[in-house]
């Protein structure tokens, strides 16, 4: 049954990741972005990942704001130094389910799908594209 | 025999309470926001590690987001609310605090 699977929970606790060079490709695409997204301001990214807390305020707390983006930017580069792994531990996966959460939802908004309407009319190779990381995070999620 | 005359107290303020005196606190709202891509499996287990809710109500409230747009998952003290803001935004969710 577990043949077909992506990730596997171990009885140690880690998840054996069992994704082909394309799905590795992928996922070291997502993680990719979010790591340089947090870094560079002018990442089509940036602006999302820092949007506001309070939306009614002017300013968000700073201390806050810096707790995400080092967050963040903490599992991205966790998940993406583990990318080759065959076995990862809960905090790494934690860090793929999360880096790739963002890499998926980050496609779709700067693609302009943001809401169901322009989810179905999307192009077939981005549908596909978002498809794939909806399946890897499902499988992830299965594992928590 | 003396005799005793009750004594009249004068009172000058008023013991009523006012609204200015009553101070009550308004909570703060987490809010998370529907997005069409997010598979509601991912919003169950972040509901879970971050709120550790039982499975029951993780789901329940992920429906409340895929059905209504939003949902209220928290509510409490500013700080707090901000504090779980930011790790749903960290898990990737769309979240939100107000004061209702």
């Amino acid at each position: 049954m577990s043949k077909n699977k992506m990730f596997i929970k171990r009885r140690d606790g880690r998840i054996e990741v069992r994704l082909n060079d394309a799905g590795r490709n992928i996922v070291y695409e997502a993680f990719g972005h979010v790591v340089a997204a947090e870094r560079d301001p002018e990442h089509d990214w940036h602006r999302r990942l820092n949007a506001p807390i309070d939306p009614s305020s002017d300013d968000d707390n700073p201390l806050a704001m810096l707790t995400r983006q080092s967050q963040i930017s903490t599992n991205a580069e966790l998940a993406y130094m583990t990318r080759n792994e065959e076995f990862i531990n809960e905090q790494e996966a934690w860090a793929w389910l999360t880096t790739m959460q963002i890499a998926l939802r980050e496609t779709a908004a700067s693609n302009g799908i943001l809401n169901d309407e322009k989810w179905n009319s999307a192009d077939i190779e981005l549908r596909s594209q978002i498809q794939t990381l909806q399946a890897f995070l499902f499988e992830l999620a299965e594992c928590f | 025999m003396a005799s005793v005359k009750p004594q009249r107290v004068e009172t000058t303020s008023s013991q009523v309470l006012t609204d200015d005196a009553v101070e009550t606190v308004r909570p703060w709202n987490v809010l998370v926001w529907d997005d069409p891509v997010t598979p509601m499996k991912v919003v169950e287990v972040i509901f879970k590690r971050i709120f550790g809710y039982p499975n029951a109500k993780c789901t329940q409230l992920m429906l409340t987001v895929h059905n209504e747009g939003k949902a209220v998952v928290w509510s409490g003290q500013k700080d707090i609310a901000e504090s779980y803001c930011v790790k749903l935004q960290v898990a990737g969710l769309q979240s939100t605090i107000e004061q209702p």
